[in-house]
């Protein structure tokens, strides 16, 4: 990778600094789901009993019924708490909807040439395959984040969908509710999938603890970014370094103006 | 050792009349939709050539299986088989009204109810058994060919009428060694060969069918693939050490 | 209620808001719920079950309602009750659907568009009340009382409606009974001297039904009794021309031609007195004219019979042997609708005598027991009052001037509905209709119309607005039988009361309270000589000494009356005796064997039109009840299938049937459960009220095709003596 190739002390320097990735909204949500989850994965798995389906453990079921008190029960508790879940989420996503869910989505979910590439490439190289050859840089979301949050945008409407279906069971023909059933499922263990390598590679992978860590500050350290996400970390230094042509050209323009006359700037003062 | 209750119903063909005062009775007793109904009086209708004419009637309901194939398809539990009596009972409040369970019945005893969005049939009046009546149909049946109780109980009436009875008539269906034992017996009938009374195969709605064909194996593969990967690139990781 | 006109939509509105209104927490009357809540019927929410009597039908079941929260849920029959033992039919069951029917009428109407339209509005008791009593005044008044006809089906409040007209001095008293049973009444009457005898199946071997659908004319504990006699391995036969669901239960149907039961009957009279089948000596001690049977049935052989009804000869034969072998566990049912033939009557003495030969009379503890079931031995009360006005009018009904052997108590009541047409031997001027639908019961329907069209003044006391009630001036509303007190009821030997286990909704009444109010305002006040309800029962109870406390928490009473029996069997005939051969009927000019009348047969291409029961309704009165509505079958009329094949129909067609009086629509039913030469209309539809919103336009009534047809000795009607066209529409 390129970045073997920087000293020692521009490493240090790249690691103490730190880049700002991810806004509070999108931490928030992030472990609002969490916690949600947490809740509804092992009471919908209790809930699904059918024999011939045989999906969820004799044991898992019987347990939360008995925590609960019956199906009925663990059933109003599962769909309460999904209701709370939907209502929040929705909420959000709408009252934020074009200031930033649109901006967030266009800047980040969106899959390119490198993005395939990577596709291509990354799996081969995770099972020992082509290590040589270099992986195309990355946005701020790798290919497989982008992929995971389509999963999860999917699902999350499918389950959404199902779910009010279901709960509001009295208001929808038979029909819709024999296959709100198995959106529900297909949504959620989708997701699941997912999971299993969101999880591993946020919490349990060392060269992604920062990863993890930045889902509570927002921030990455730039060597991360550059490592990880080099694509978006030289946008970020572009970014800055333009940032700071426009700040000398705007103090290069006031220098000249206070020359002939005297005038001087107040001391520390810029202006733009 | 006390046995398991086997609660069912042993119906004297030779005594129904067609009166309908059971049909009538349940709806009031379990406040059945009008448009409704949780059991039938099977018509087999007129057999034979004028003058020589027979006519059987067939009361009919919820066969309260041994093995019903509705519990078996039932995604929230809201239908299940009572550990104390033995019957097939809806949790109302559990179940969502997908019908997955109407259409597995084999002996159509289940229907939904679109007003409440929910499925209904026979109870078998568990709420009349707790204080001590019988079902409501039961309890009304002009001819007394409606009887009820613990068949496992040699001495329970039905028991009794069942040991005493000239013929015995059972609907058991059975697929793939699997019997659901229903426990209405019908007596003293001519044998019932009527498809309106016979049991059919269990349906699987194409939801439900899907589901468990295509749907399971799909999604529980690409959990298996998902999971292999990642144990493949964490026992990788163990055995190549940390890295930066 | 303003002057405004109510319409029918409106009003009926009224009527579904009241009923809500009123149907919730609804509180027990509470003298009822304080007896109720001592004897621990109920709980102290005014939850429980409390004890009354059905009144779907006339069998009138004893009935335990569950009530909830001041709402009848469920109804039970009372295992205490012989006509119930526990069980209740269909009708029974939806009782409560009734007194919940949205289409109660719970508010005195007074009639405001043409009669028929349905235009009524709301009137208070004391308005409707005050009409009423006028418009029966001023008749009283300008055409005295005789023009003032009054009818009601048969009920526990009879003896009040029989009370306000007799105080009013109107002989004219039309009941259901010529439409129904005066045939047997009249016969078992001059035979036995009982009204009805009673039926006992515990040890009964052979039973002959003709006609008596027990199967589908449900009388609850007599269709059990039924059913279990066959069980138990009796025999049953059947003759019928159509297979009922009783032929279905029967060991032999025989399909007999209608109107030739009575050849059927006096065959085997035939077989069994001169092939000395009955145990003569015994029966001879007992029986008038047992010498000279033999003579008086000589030519009524099997080979004869056979002739006139269809069956073999050979069968009929069997019949006897088989009938006779039973001895007095034999039992020739005396059926109860015998409305069919002008022969019934014949038909009737015909099983009289039969029962007769067997003996099984004359068993104590035999299958038929000449005590009518109705009496009992046990002296009510009633309140004291002056005797009524001596009354000089003929009765427009023809009793007895014109047939001398109907008992005033029967009547002739379709021969009330004719002389309002005729104007002879008066012109009658108004009409009292209570708890009846004469509009869709009596023969001809359009004659019935035509008939109310030419009176002054009609009031009805009704439930629901029924179809007479739809072409009434006033509608007195009466409470549902769970709202309800009514005279005491005396059933083997026991009181049983009715009594209200809810609140009467709206401002329904009692018929007790109604028939004061109006005889107070005809100033027959002195008639009416009690408080209220209550105030009757006990006075009912008085003699007896008996508590109306008790009575009330039980639901009956035993009043252990003993009752004597030296052993002697003796009937309330002239003679003492059964009289076969019948003196009485001699003097009138009438035969005084059982004799053959030959009956009409329908001109080629046209069919008899018979009529029967269903065992989901009751005559026309209950095809509004939702419930059973739900578990009807659809009408139809029924042809034989070869019959329906050679007329190019075939089954769901729909036909017109055509009479000499009217037609009617309806689809086929083509079955082979009915003779070749007959048709069959499921009874009871055809309303014409549209304040029957579930009723109305379903099936078709047969009252509209039946011609009016009268036996000059018993007064019954022959329904069956209608013949129909049928054709494809």
């Amino acid at each position: 990778m390129s970045h073997k190739a920087i000293p020692l002390p521009e490493r240090k320097r790249l690691r103490e600094k730190k880049i700002k990735k991810h806004a509070l909204a999108n931490i928030l949500t992030h472990w609002f789901n969490v916690g949600m989850w947490l809740l509804l994965l092992p009471t919908g798995i209790a809930i699904i009993s059918s024999p011939r389906l045989n999906l969820s453990p004799q044991l898992v079921q019987d347990f939360f019924r008995n925590l609960f008190g019956g199906p009925a029960n663990l059933i109003k508790f599962h769909s309460t708490v999904g209701l709370i879940w939907a209502f929040v989420l929705t909420f959000n996503v709408l009252l934020g909807f074009r200031r930033y869910f649109v901006p967030f989505a266009a800047s980040r979910l969106l899959l390119d040439r490198d993005d395939v590439e990577w596709l291509k490439l990354k799996p081969l190289q995770m099972l020992g395959f082509m290590k040589d050859k270099e992986l195309p840089p990355q946005d701020a979301y790798n290919a497989g984040q982008k992929l995971y949050m389509y999963v999860v945008i999917l699902g999350t409407v499918g389950i959404l969908l199902s779910g009010v279906v279901m709960t509001f069971h009295t208001l929808f023909p038979p029909v819709l509710k024999q296959w709100a059933q198995p959106v529900h499922w297909v949504s959620v263990f989708s997701i699941v999938a997912g999971l299993i390598i969101h999880v591993y590679m946020g919490a349990v992978f060392p060269e992604e603890k920062e990863a993890f860590f930045s889902m509570f500050t927002g921030e990455v350290s730039a060597w991360y970014a550059r490592a990880h996400h080099e694509k978006w970390y030289w946008n970020k230094v572009r970014e800055e370094l333009e940032w700071e042509d426009r700040v000398e050209a705007e103090l290069g323009e006031i220098a000249r103006h206070q020359q002939p006359s005297g005038d001087r700037p107040e001391t520390g003062q810029v202006t733009s | 050792m006390a046995q398991k209750k086997r609660s069912g119903f042993v119906i004297d063909v030779s005594r129904c009349i067609d009166c309908r005062a059971c049909l009538v009775a349940c709806s009031a007793e379990n406040n059945v939709g009008m448009k409704y109904t949780r059991i039938w009086v099977r018509d087999l209708g007129v057999k034979g050539e004028y003058p020589n004419l027979q006519r059987t009637f067939v009361p009919y309901n919820c066969m309260h299986c041994d093995n019903p194939p509705c519990t078996e398809v039932c995604v929230s539990g809201a239908t299940y088989k009572d550990q104390d009596t033995g019957l097939v009972l809806v949790d109302q409040e559990a179940c969502i009204g997908c019908g997955y369970c109407v259409d597995a019945c084999p002996y159509n005893a289940r229907y939904l109810d679109h007003e409440r969005g929910v499925v209904d049939k026979c109870s078998g009046c568990i709420q009349r058994l707790q204080i001590g009546q019988q079902p409501a149909c039961v309890t009304t049946c002009v001819g007394k060919a409606r009887l009820f109780g613990d068949l496992n109980d040699p001495n329970s009436e039905a028991s009794i009428a069942l040991k005493n009875a000239r013929t015995v008539q059972r609907l058991d269906y059975e697929k793939d060694g699997v019997h659901t034992g229903p426990n209405i017996y019908f007596i003293n009938g001519e044998v019932l060969e009527d498809a309106s009374v016979l049991p059919r195969d269990p349906r699987y709605p194409a939801a439900e069918a899907t589901w468990k064909e295509i749907l399971v194996p799909a999604v529980l593969a690409g959990i298996g693939l998902s999971f292999v990967g990642q144990a493949t690139f964490f026992t990788k990781q163990l055995l190549e050490g940390e890295k930066e | 209620m303003s002057q405004a006109r109510v319409s029918r939509r409106n009003f009926l509105k009224l009527s579904s808001a009241a009923v809500g209104a009123f149907a919730l927490g609804q509180a027990l009357p509470a003298p009822v719920a304080r007896a109720a809540r001592q004897a621990g019927l109920i709980d102290a929410d005014g939850d429980g079950y409390l004890p009354t009597m059905c009144e779907m039908c006339v069998w009138r079941c004893g009935v335990r309602a569950k009530v909830v929260k001041g709402r009848v849920v469920k109804l039970e029959g009372n295992p205490e009750h012989p006509h119930s033992l526990g069980r209740l039919c269909a009708r029974g069951q939806s009782g409560l659907m009734n007194t919940y029917d949205p289409d109660r009428v719970l508010f005195p109407l007074v009639r405001v568009g043409k009669r028929g339209e349905g235009r009524f509005r709301q009137a208070t008791w004391d308005e409707a009340l005050d009409i009423v009593a006028q418009k029966m005044l001023e008749i009283k008044e300008k055409y005295g009382p005789e023009a003032m006809i009054f009818s009601s089906t048969h009920n526990l409040s009879q003896v009040q409606f029989e009370n306000l007209l007799n105080g009013y001095g109107s002989p004219n008293y039309g009941t259901q009974r010529s439409l129904c049973f005066n045939a047997m009444v009249t016969a078992f009457l001059l035979t036995y001297g009982v009204e009805e005898p009673a039926r006992n199946y515990d040890d009964v071997k052979f039973i002959l039904l003709v006609g008596r659908n027990l199967a589908e004319a449900i009388s609850t504990s007599e269709t059990s009794a039924l059913v279990d006699a066959l069980s138990r391995g009796a025999k049953l036969v059947v003759l019928d021309p159509r297979f009922t669901k009783t032929a279905a239960l029967a060991d032999e149907w025989l399909p007999i031609r209608p109107g030739a039961d009575a050849a059927f009957l006096l065959a085997m009279i035939n077989v069994i007195v001169t092939e000395e089948l009955a145990d003569c000596e015994f029966v001879k001690k007992y029986v008038v004219g047992c010498d000279e049977l033999p003579q008086a049935m000589q030519d009524y052989t099997p080979e004869w019979a056979e002739s006139k009804t269809g069956v073999p000869a050979g069968t009929i034969r069997r019949m006897a042997h088989e009938y006779a072998a039973a001895g007095h566990n034999a039992m020739a049912h005396p059926g109860w609708r015998t409305s069919n033939f002008i022969n019934s009557f014949q038909t009737e003495r015909a099983i009289a005598t039969l029962n007769a030969l067997s003996g099984n009379v004359l068993k104590p503890g035999g299958c038929l027991i000449a005590a009518s079931p109705e009496a009992s031995g046990v002296p009510l009360g009633k309140p004291p009052q002056p005797p009524y006005p001596r009354i000089s009018a003929l009765r427009l009904d023809g009793v007895p001037w014109k047939y001398p052997l109907v008992p005033l108590k029967l009547g002739v009541f379709q021969e009330m509905r004719d002389a309002i047409l005729s104007g002879q031997p008066y012109q009658a001027r108004g009409w009292f209709i209570a708890r009846q639908n004469p509009v869709l019961s009596l023969p001809d329907r359009n004659r019935t119309l035509e008939a109310l069209g030419k009176l002054d003044f009609i009031v009805a006391v009704d439930v629901i607005l029924n179809d007479t009630a739809w072409f009434s001036d006033v509608v007195l509303p009466e409470a549902s039988y769970l709202e309800r007190y009514d005279p005491l009821n005396v059933v083997g030997g026991k009181i049983f009361i009715r009594q209200p286990v809810i609140e009467p909704q709206g401002e329904a009444r009692s018929a007790l309270w109604i028939y004061k109010q109006l005889g107070e305002r005809l100033g027959l006040g002195n008639y009416f000589q009690y408080a209220d309800e209550e105030d009757y029962l006990r006075q009912q109870l008085a003699p007896l000494g008996l508590s109306l406390e008790e009575l009330k928490v039980k639901g009956y009473l035993d009043p252990e009356i003993e009752r004597k029996n030296n052993g002697e069997i003796v009937f309330n005939t002239p003679s003492g005796k059964i009289e076969v051969y019948s003196e009485t009927l001699a003097k009138a000019g009438f035969s005084p064997w059982p004799a053959w009348e030959e009956p009409p047969v329908p001109p080629a291409g046209q069919f008899y039109l018979l009529t029967g029961k269903v065992a989901q309704h009751t005559q026309f009165a209950t095809q509004n009840n939702q419930y059973l509505h739900k578990y009807q079958d659809e009408p139809r009329l029924w042809m034989n299938t070869g019959a329906a094949n050679s007329l190019g129909l075939k089954d769901g067609d729909l036909v017109e049937v055509t009479s000499a009086v009217g037609s009617a629509r309806i689809p086929l039913l083509a079955t082979q459960a009915i003779r070749p030469d007959c048709v069959y209309l499921t009874p009871g539809f055809g309303h014409l009220s549209k304040g029957l919103r579930t009723a109305y336009g379903v099936g078709a009534s047969d009252s509209t095709l039946h011609v009016t047809y009268t036996d000059p000795v018993s007064g019954g009607q022959a329904l069956s003596q209608t013949f129909v066209r049928v054709r494809k529409v």
